[in-house]
């Protein structure tokens, strides 16, 4: 597969991912407007922009604690991360590159991969905001996470397990990685512990009926934590998307998975072993922050690793021996 | 779809008392419908403007152009004739010359063409096919099918004649049925076909589609055909050139390419050969291609013979290189770089078309009589300045046909772009062709940058509907 259009798929699958994430941390989000003191509405922006790894562009507010502008606040920000096309990791715009890439690779991409993915940017290009909002401030989000999860499944049922499909797949699993650790990094730092509930992040990851059958519906910080980095039967757990990506590499590399193995190859095994560690060694606070720091930075190589080995390699590296 | 006289042709009898008896909401409803699937399937050109690059649909409109077999019969056989001639005269510039000497065209004419490539000058082309990709634009008048020019270099539309047929096909599928209408989507496998024979190196070529990237006006195009013949779609910066061969970037490394069908103007392929400064070329291409290790479809320096100038001299090349008299006429040329040619136009500025020899898409041109008196006298100016840059053509009574626009049914100027391929031996003419309209009342100027759209042509059987 030709270098280019594969990097494209990466990107494609990233972007995807991006706005995937970005709408289904909203919709929880926004889902809570009704219920819950504004303070800790207002602590759950910030983390939720410190797991998006973006700077809010208010600080939610500050013009008071007031339960008037609570309302104006959120709308300004959902707005933001939903609609802004300044915001070049706003949902509109992350969905606007994923269709700028599939545009790019409309010779390999199924037609009914490509109008799902189109007509669904066009939905949300035409969609009224404020008309949205309107009907309940976690619809649009939520129709962002049906829509995507359609493309989705159309992507599953109708693109050969080819490379196309591969790197489409290592770059939601990367981003995924990257986003999930920086979530978890947001959620469990010591300050955001007392305001936001695990079962809201747990509902947030998928993984709030399975860690109740598994443990209890009382739900242990720390435990929960440990389930959604270890975890391999959660979607959104590290673990899962960890062995999803050696999955994929290993479908990728010529020699299958098997020794010698490629750089990224090689990666993604110590990302693998570092969750093992993880586990069996004891946990608390500082221990995990500082696992999660080095996981992203785990993540962060990778990345560089795949575009190194695949996409922007050497001349005298590629030639046919 | 009419006679001169108003009255239903026999072969568009059925279709257009179809169109008479439907309702202007189940008219709306299909135009809306074809349109849709335009919009979903991202059928769409790229208009770059001074601040910024929009994506349009190219606008399709929902009534079928009809012609009959026996017409199209006709068209068929004078394109191949024409591009045999073409292909002909093309070897003969870039080597004997025996054309030029024997003073068929004019010397200047040739080699002061800017597309005239002097790199090409004694360069083997493989089996002689200088153009595997011809598109024609052919127009009807009172005299009947006449070729309005010829695009022999990187000629575009036939995407957007495979999706008008395809959403055609979906709209009116029964009346489609009905007309047992000649088909067209064979076209990507044919086009994969007949490159694919020119590399006889190999049994199963790699074929790659060179565009110059997602902002070409025509960048669905290539994909389309790229994914169509299951070719890849490589920009230059994906290809490399290594002892003579040329490779491109996969992620399993290296794989060489065998045919190049390129998208990108002559001066872009190379930036060793040609313009030093592109970006959208392959270094050390033109010398692979010399070196008879890649096809280049179509070959470099083909610009020189769909010269608006050297337009006028095709009969000519017909007769000379055939021995045959041409099957299609040309529309009359007169040559401003000639003095009488110039005189002529400068005179009858009112009643002509004025064109740039080496315009296209509807620009540098005037049309005489919609234009206003300031253009004319700038565009007079602009004739005597450099008066071997232009043409001119009197303005022709363009066929009509029926279109739906504001909501009812009205006459719009059309012309048609077939579509020609010709490999190592043979020439398949698509039997069919972009049909485009000026949607604009009045208007003779059918390019989408300017207002124009297209509709579906169908091929139908005289005989079988009228009986």
């Amino acid at each position: 597969m030709l270098a280019r259009a594969a990097g494209d798929f990466y990107w494609m699958g990233r972007y995807f991912e991006r706005a995937e994430h970005s709408a289904r941390l909203l919709d929880h989000h926004l889902a809570r407007l009704v219920d819950r003191p504004v303070d800790v509405l207002a602590h759950g922006w910030r983390i939720l922009y410190a797991a998006l790894g973006q700077p809010p562009p208010i600080s939610p507010t500050e013009t008071g604690n007031a339960e008037a502008f609570l309302v104006p606040d959120a709308f300004a920000l959902a707005a933001h991360l939903i609609e802004d096309t300044e915001n070049r990791d706003s949902i509109i715009q992350s969905w606007a590159k994923a269709r700028e890439n599939a545009k790019q690779l409309r010779p390999w991409l199924p037609v009914r991969v490509w109008t799902c993915l189109n007509d669904g940017f066009l939905w949300l290009r035409n969609c009224n905001f404020t008309e949205y909002w309107g009907q309940g401030p976690n619809r649009l989000p939520a129709g962002v996470v049906d829509r995507l999860r359609h493309l989705s499944g159309v992507i599953e049922t109708r693109m050969s397990r080819d490379h196309a499909w591969r790197f489409f797949e290592l770059g939601r699993f990367v981003e995924r990685l990257q986003l999930q650790t920086a979530l978890l990094q947001a959620w469990s730092c010591p300050s955001s512990k007392k305001s936001q509930t695990w079962a809201g992040l747990l509902h947030v990851c998928a993984a709030y009926e399975a860690y109740c059958r598994t443990y209890s519906m009382m739900i242990q910080s720390e435990q929960a934590l440990a389930f959604l980095i270890a975890n391999p039967e959660i979607p959104y757990s590290l673990s899962f998307s960890t062995r999803s990506v050696q999955f994929l590499l290993a479908g990728i590399d010529p020699a299958g998975g098997r020794h010698p193995r490629r750089a990224p190859h090689r990666h993604a095994l110590r990302l693998a072993a570092a969750i093992e560690t993880n586990l069996q060694a004891s946990v608390d606070d500082a221990d995990t922050q500082d696992f999660l720091e080095d996981f992203a930075e785990g993540c962060r190589t990778l990345h560089n690793l795949i575009i190194e080995e695949y996409i922007h390699y050497s001349l005298e590296q590629g030639l046919p021996s | 779809m009419f006679h001169g006289d108003g009255t239903l042709r026999p072969a568009a009898q059925q279709l257009g008392t179809a169109f008479n008896n439907a309702t202007s909401e189940l008219l709306m409803q299909l135009h809306d419908g074809v349109r849709r699937q335009f919009l979903h399937e991202g059928i769409t050109f790229t208009v770059i403007g001074k601040k910024e690059v929009t994506e349009q649909i190219i606008p399709i409109d929902c009534v079928p152009r009809v012609l009959t077999d026996s017409e199209w019969d006709h068209i068929d056989q004078g394109l191949r004739q024409r591009l045999h001639a073409l292909n002909l005269f093309l070897k003969d510039i870039y080597h004997e010359g025996w054309s030029l000497r024997d003073g068929i065209v004019p010397h200047e004419l040739v080699l002061g063409c800017p597309q005239y490539r002097m790199e090409m000058l004694d360069t083997k082309v493989p089996h002689d096919t200088y153009v595997s990709v011809c598109g024609t634009d052919i127009v009807r008048t009172h005299d009947g099918f006449s070729v309005l020019e010829d695009n022999l270099r990187v000629p575009s539309g036939v995407s957007y004649m495979l999706a008008c047929r395809a959403a055609i096909k979906q709209a009116m599928p029964r009346l489609y049925r009905a007309h047992n209408v000649r088909e067209v989507l064979p076209y990507p496998g044919q086009l994969y076909s007949q490159l694919a024979s020119l590399a006889t190196w190999t049994q199963r070529p790699r074929i790659a589609v060179l565009t110059p990237g997602r902002y070409s006006s025509a960048y669905y195009e290539h994909a389309f055909l790229a994914g169509e013949m299951g070719a890849e779609l490589v920009e230059g910066r994906d290809m490399v050139v290594h002892n003579g061969l040329v490779y491109m970037r996969t992620v399993s490394g290296l794989k060489r390419v065998d045919v190049i069908y390129r998208r990108v103007n002559d001066e872009f392929l190379d930036p060793v050969t040609f313009r030093s400064d592109s970006l959208l070329g392959v270094p050390g291409l033109f010398h692979a291609y010399r070196m008879g290790n890649v096809i280049i479809a179509n070959a470099p320096g083909t610009g020189v013979a769909d010269d608006k100038a050297l337009y006028a001299y095709v009969p000519k090349l017909i007769r000379y290189f055939l021995s045959e008299e041409p099957i299609l006429s040309n529309v009359e040329t007169y040559l401003c770089r000639t003095t009488e040619g110039l005189t002529y136009t400068l005179e009858n500025l009112d009643r002509l078309v004025v064109k740039e020899v080496g315009g296209s898409g509807g620009y540098g041109m005037l049309v005489g009589p919609h234009a206003s008196a300031k253009e004319k006298r700038d565009f007079s100016k602009r004739l005597r300045s450099d008066p071997a840059n232009f043409i001119s053509q009197p303005t022709l009574a363009l066929s009509r046909a029926p279109c739906f626009v504001g909501g009812k049914i009205v006459p719009r100027h059309v012309d048609v772009r077939p579509f020609v391929l010709r490999g190592r031996k043979e020439t398949w003419v698509a039997p069919g062709g972009l049909c485009r309209v000026a949607l604009r009342q009045g208007s003779l100027v059918v390019n989408s940058s300017q207002g124009g759209g297209c509709k579906d042509l169908w091929i139908i059987n005289e005989n079988e509907r009228s009986a």
